[in-house]
């Protein structure tokens, strides 16, 4: 198999294939609808025919002489005993019929007309524009045409009764001609009579005739028709359907001359356009239908063979009945069922059309069908593959791991392999591998030799096979700590959802990862399963590791900052331990420290009352940060940050500090410090933490929202209040007296005034109950330091859960007039309305409680619909955008080499290296300083670099003067 | 009626010389046609602007200053 050489594909055509083509490359025609014979061989010309390729292994193939496997299968034909149109053209089948003649076969244009269109159609195609549009243009002008330019025949309409039936529309003369003439002559009901002579006057039709016509015994001429229709204003024609068959049709199209058919833009060299009704349908080869043998022996065919041997079997009916003379409604309805068979061949999913089904009942699964959407051929099986090498399993935490790093489950380790070269430095460890055995962990499962044999490595051999390693075999030992992997959570929704881990090989049964990744990922531990991929080639692995390792992710291309940091309790453990600034002893400071690099306390913050020494907060903190950072800002809390020399003066460290989405000291030590700092950064700011807010103790309970008794009477007061004052409005309201906003209705206005006096009353209760929380309350130091939870979630527990809303409007449905049978009708009151009193620690009233859960129902729906249809426009937007590629010009073009972009992003810069915010602009004096302190020792050398002091050189006593000379005058040769 | 070109947010659109074009056209190496395009009733259009000719615009970037684009006008 390794010795084909790659080929290059030049261009692919689309188009019809000629009868005479499937012929040529069929291995055999098909006559016999049965498969196999009593001895179970395939019978020759049958379905099975052994000429249409191999699937059992060991037979050899009757046309190519391999073995299955190597054998792809080869075609074979039906020839039909009639045409049958074939479903996939039937719309270009009734434009066709419609735009030509129905004699000559000539496109019913002009030359003139016809030149204009062929010009469209070039033009079109070189503006990458759909040609359709000028097509259907074409026929659109073509079927206003009554009667044929080139040979006058009159042309009717074609009706199209789908799926395959396609009728010639006539107005004739209707039968009962004389009764409607009669019937208008006599006027309706206030109509004048019209008596023959009149009409006859009227229509310059002899009087004699008139009177022929009305007695019935003459068919009038159509102008006569046409005289009468106007004289009495009525209609005297009914429809004429004549059914075009495809035989009639396929004569009708073979006569349509090439440089008509290219005038609609079909390449008529390569699809004629009665190729589109099959008088030789080709036969799948066995491979792409093979028959399965079940546990009983009995074999059981392929949806496709089930629908061929239906097609063989009416094609042989309609033959025999043909050749004995049937009659003609016989061979029509036989056709039928041949054109239903081969319909549902290529497509059993067609409207209008029962679907052909299996004996069970269940539908056949046919050509189109396994093609067609999410499992079809294109999106399950060539965009989207099942893989080797992959493993899923239940993910959960591990905060000693780094972030770069994942635990992988011994059990998993053991499955998934890595290829070893062995060479004369690594064959000690590849012997050691073997000799481990598969069952062990770091062993090996599999070896191969230079002569290219693959040997299984088992409990029994492994010893002897290791002593055989020699530098040359091939080793697929056991994932070990450090080996790169592919890690994925779906949604795979961006670049950051697919990361390249280093291999941590732990006990148990879950994937773990550090807490820090969980933002990219949006994984939580809730039961969340991941993907792992192990890499199997040097390449894939030396890629992911340089462009996927989740440090290099630490930046988002979707805002340019930092999607990697501090979380949830990080953010609470950094705020507890740097916001009061407390002090530790040098025991308790060594302790948060103990997880990162810092093995050596700096000197001490200063020494306490009792003369020992002790550590601030916010210096244990600033062991973390480069020794060089220089930062000051506005920070989470509201104060200011201010980092000298590595050291944090002053400030509290929280979520815009350290936090995920762009915490202002993460995100600047990724960007002038590099990743690899950053990630030490997170993995220790991270751990201390941890630490911090173990030392502190934290924890959160009922008793943490629950407010004295005097502060909730207050509350209650103040939503007593409330409702006074709404019930004021609604007084003002029935007596008429309430001024309506401008552009609101009256009722709009009340609304909006009850809304705005309830949130009014909610948010002051919120306030009260806010009064008695102190600033160490758990969930006052998670609201303010950014960790989780805000002020309102706090205002729903202790003060008052508010009002509850559906479509932004207080709940107005449920009964007539009212929104539960509880309330009187049109009671406008707060209660009657979805107002929650009651706080989540006091309890909801079961009215409370079902208003709550309305609301609710609603965010649920709003996230499940929302979900779907941003899922359906992303896909939508990335096949869109995937064939864009940025070229080495810098433009973006598509595959046809059209420009989508004359510069990457229209400035040709990274998002991941430029910041979206406003703020976030590139300091580039500030970056061009840094790095010319770092890169030249002395101010000197820097002044000489850049030029501003020219060094006095001994060349010349003149030379000072001169170069200064020289700068004055700009023009010089060089 | 709202002449759009005055607006703050519309853009420089000129229509580009002949001899202009052709150097455009050499740089990227393309057909008149391999160019997006813009609808001859875009009211950003210059007046003079027909079926055929190219524009060039001119936007004002934070992160280059100035980011040029050229289409090629269409019915
Ligand atoms: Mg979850
Ligand atoms: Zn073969
Ligand atoms: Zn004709």
């Amino acid at each position: 198999m390794r010795n084909t050489t790659p080929k290059d594909i030049g261009s692919i055509n689309f188009g019809l294939m000629e009868p005479e083509e499937y012929r040529e490359m069929s291995a055999t025609k098909i006559i016999t609808a049965d498969t196999y014979d009593d001895d179970g061989f395939p019978i020759d010309m049958g379905l099975m025919d052994p000429r249409l390729g191999v699937i059992d292994p060991g037979l050899e193939c009757k046309t190519c002489g391999q073995h299955s496997g190597s054998c792809p299968g080869h075609f074979g034909h039906i020839e039909l005993a009639a045409p049958v149109i074939h479903v996939g053209f039937t719309k270009l089948i009734r434009r066709l019929l419609r735009g030509t003649c129905r004699e000559c076969s000539r496109l019913l244009l002009t030359e003139d007309e016809k030149e204009e269109f062929r010009q469209q159609i070039d033009q079109s195609r070189k503006l990458g524009r759909d040609v359709n549009d000028v097509t259907k243009a074409a026929i659109r002008q073509a079927r206003k045409k009554d009667r044929c330019p080139h040979c006058g025949e009159i042309q009717y309409d074609i009706e199209h009764e789908k799926p395959t039936t396609y009728y010639e529309v006539q107005q004739v003369l209707t039968s009962e001609y004389s009764q409607r003439i009669a019937a208008a002559m006599q006027g309706g009901e206030d109509g004048e009579r019209t008596t023959p002579d009149e009409l006859a006057e009227e229509t310059e039709i002899d009087l004699t005739r008139i009177n022929e016509i009305l007695s019935g015994s003459f068919r009038p001429r159509e102008s006569q028709r046409k005289a009468i229709e106007k004289a009495l204003d009525i209609d005297l024609t009914e429809e004429d359907t004549n059914k075009l068959m495809p035989s009639d049709i396929r004569d009708w199209f073979e006569a349509i001359p090439d440089e008509d058919v290219e005038a609609l833009g079909i390449d008529a060299e390569r699809s004629r356009p009665e190729w589109m009704i099959l008088t030789v349908l080709p036969v799948p080869p066995v491979t792409a239908r093979p028959s399965i043998t079940l546990d009983n022996g009995q074999r059981s065919e392929d949806d496709l063979t089930h629908k061929l041997v239906d097609i063989i079997r009416i094609n042989q009916r309609f033959m025999e009945n043909r050749e004995a003379g049937a009659p003609q409604l016989i061979i029509e309805d036989l056709w039928e069922l041949l054109q239903y068979h081969v319909t549902t061949f290529m497509d059993n999913e067609i409207s209008g059309t029962p679907p052909a089904r299996h004996r069970s009942g269940r539908p056949l699964k046919t050509l189109s069908q396994r093609l067609k959407g999410k499992e079809g051929r294109f999106r399950g099986s060539l965009s989207g593959k099942r893989v080797n090498f992959s493993a899923r399993t239940v993910i959960s935490p591990d905060p000693t791991l780094s972030l770069n790093e994942v635990g992988v489950p011994d059990r998993v380790a053991k499955e998934m392999t890595q290829t070893m070269n062995v060479t004369e430095r690594n064959v000690a460890d590849a012997r050691r591998y073997v000799s481990n055995g598969p069952e062990a962990h770091p062993g090996a499962n599999y070896v191969r030799r230079p002569d290219g044999r693959r040997l299984k490595v088992t409990e029994k051999n492994c010893e002897e096979l290791a002593k055989k390693i020699e530098p040359g075999w091939e080793v697929n030992r056991h994932l070990i700590d450090g080996d790169i992997v592919i890690f994925n959570r779906q949604p795979s929704l961006h670049r950051m959802s697919i990361m390249a881990h280093e291999v941590v090989v732990m006990p148990y049964k879950t994937f773990r990862l550090n807490t820090v990744v969980c933002p990219p990922y949006n994984a939580d531990f809730d039961g969340d399963e991941m993907n792992m991929h192990a890499l199997q080639n040097e390449e894939a692995r030396a890629e992911a590791r340089v462009l996927m390792r989740v440090q290099e992710q630490i930046l988002s291309p979707r805002f340019g900052e930092n999607i990697i940091g501090a979380i949830q309790d990080h953010i609470s453990g950094t705020y507890l331990l740097t916001h009061d600034n407390p002090r530790f002893n040098e025991t308790q400071a060594l302790d948060l420290l103990r997880a990162t690099r810092i093995d050596e306390l700096p000197e001490p913050s200063g020494i306490d009352d009792e003369g020992e020494p002790f550590w601030t907060g916010r210096d244990v903190f600033s062991e973390l940060l480069p020794d060089d950072l220089n930062l000051e800002f506005t920070g989470t809390v509201g104060d200011d940050v201010v980092i000298e020399d590595g050291q944090l003066l002053e400030g509290t460290i929280a979520e815009d500090e350290v936090g995920e989405f762009g915490g202002k000291i993460v995100d600047t030590i990724t960007k002038v410090y590099g990743n690899t700092r950053a990630r030490i950064f997170i993995n220790e700011v991270s751990t201390l933490a941890m630490r911090a807010i173990m030392h502190f103790g934290f924890s959160i309970g009922i008793d943490d929202e629950t407010i004295p008794e005097e502060a909730e009477s207050r509350i209650d007061e103040t939503i007593d209040d409330a409702y006074d004052r709404v019930e004021e409005l609604i007084e003002a309201y029935e007596r008429g007296e309430l001024e309506s906003l401008p552009g609101r209705t009256i009722d709009e206005t009340l609304e909006m005034k009850i809304m705005q006096t309830l949130s009014r009353a909610r948010d002051n209760a919120g306030n009260i109950a806010e009064e008695h929380f102190t600033e160490d309350n758990p969930a006052v130091v998670m609201a303010n330091s950014g960790a989780r939870g805000s002020m309102l979630n706090l205002t729903q527990m202790a003060g008052a859960v508010g009002q509850q809303a559906v479509r932004g409007e207080r709940i107005n449905r449920g009964y007539e007039d009212r929104t539960l049978s509880h309330y009187k009708p049109d009671d406008l009151s707060a209660e009657a309305h979805g107002f929650v009193e009651n706080s989540y620690t006091s309890g909801l009233t079961p009215r409370e409680f079902f208003f709550h859960a309305m609301g609710g129902r609603e965010g649920l729906v709003d996230t499940a619909v929302r979900t779907s249809k941003s899922g359906y426009l992303q896909r939508r937007l990335i096949n869109a955008l995937s064939e864009l590629e940025t070229q080495y010009d810098g433009t973006v073009r598509d595959t046809s080499d059209t420009i989508v972009q004359f510069e990457f992003g229209e400035d040709g810069t990274s998002p991941v290296m430029v910041s979206s915010s406003e703020e976030g602009d590139v300091d580039v004096e500030q970056i061009a300083d840094r790095i010319l302190e770092s890169e030249f020792d002395s101010e000197a050398e820097k002044e000489e670099f850049l030029g501003s002091k020219p060094e006095p050189t001994n060349l010349s006593e003149h030379a000072d003067s001169r170069r200064i000379a020289e700068d004055v005058e700009v023009t010089s040769d060089d | 009626m709202v002449d759009v070109s005055q607006h703050e947010l519309v853009p420089e659109h000129t229509v580009l010389e002949e001899d202009e074009l052709e150097d455009v056209l050499a740089e990227y190496d393309i057909d008149r046609t391999d160019l997006p395009k813009i609808k001859r009733t875009d009211p950003a259009l210059p007046d003079e602007a027909e079926i055929g000719d190219v524009i060039e615009i001119v936007r004002d970037s934070r992160t280059t200053d100035q980011a040029v684009v050229y289409r090629l006008v269409v019915d």
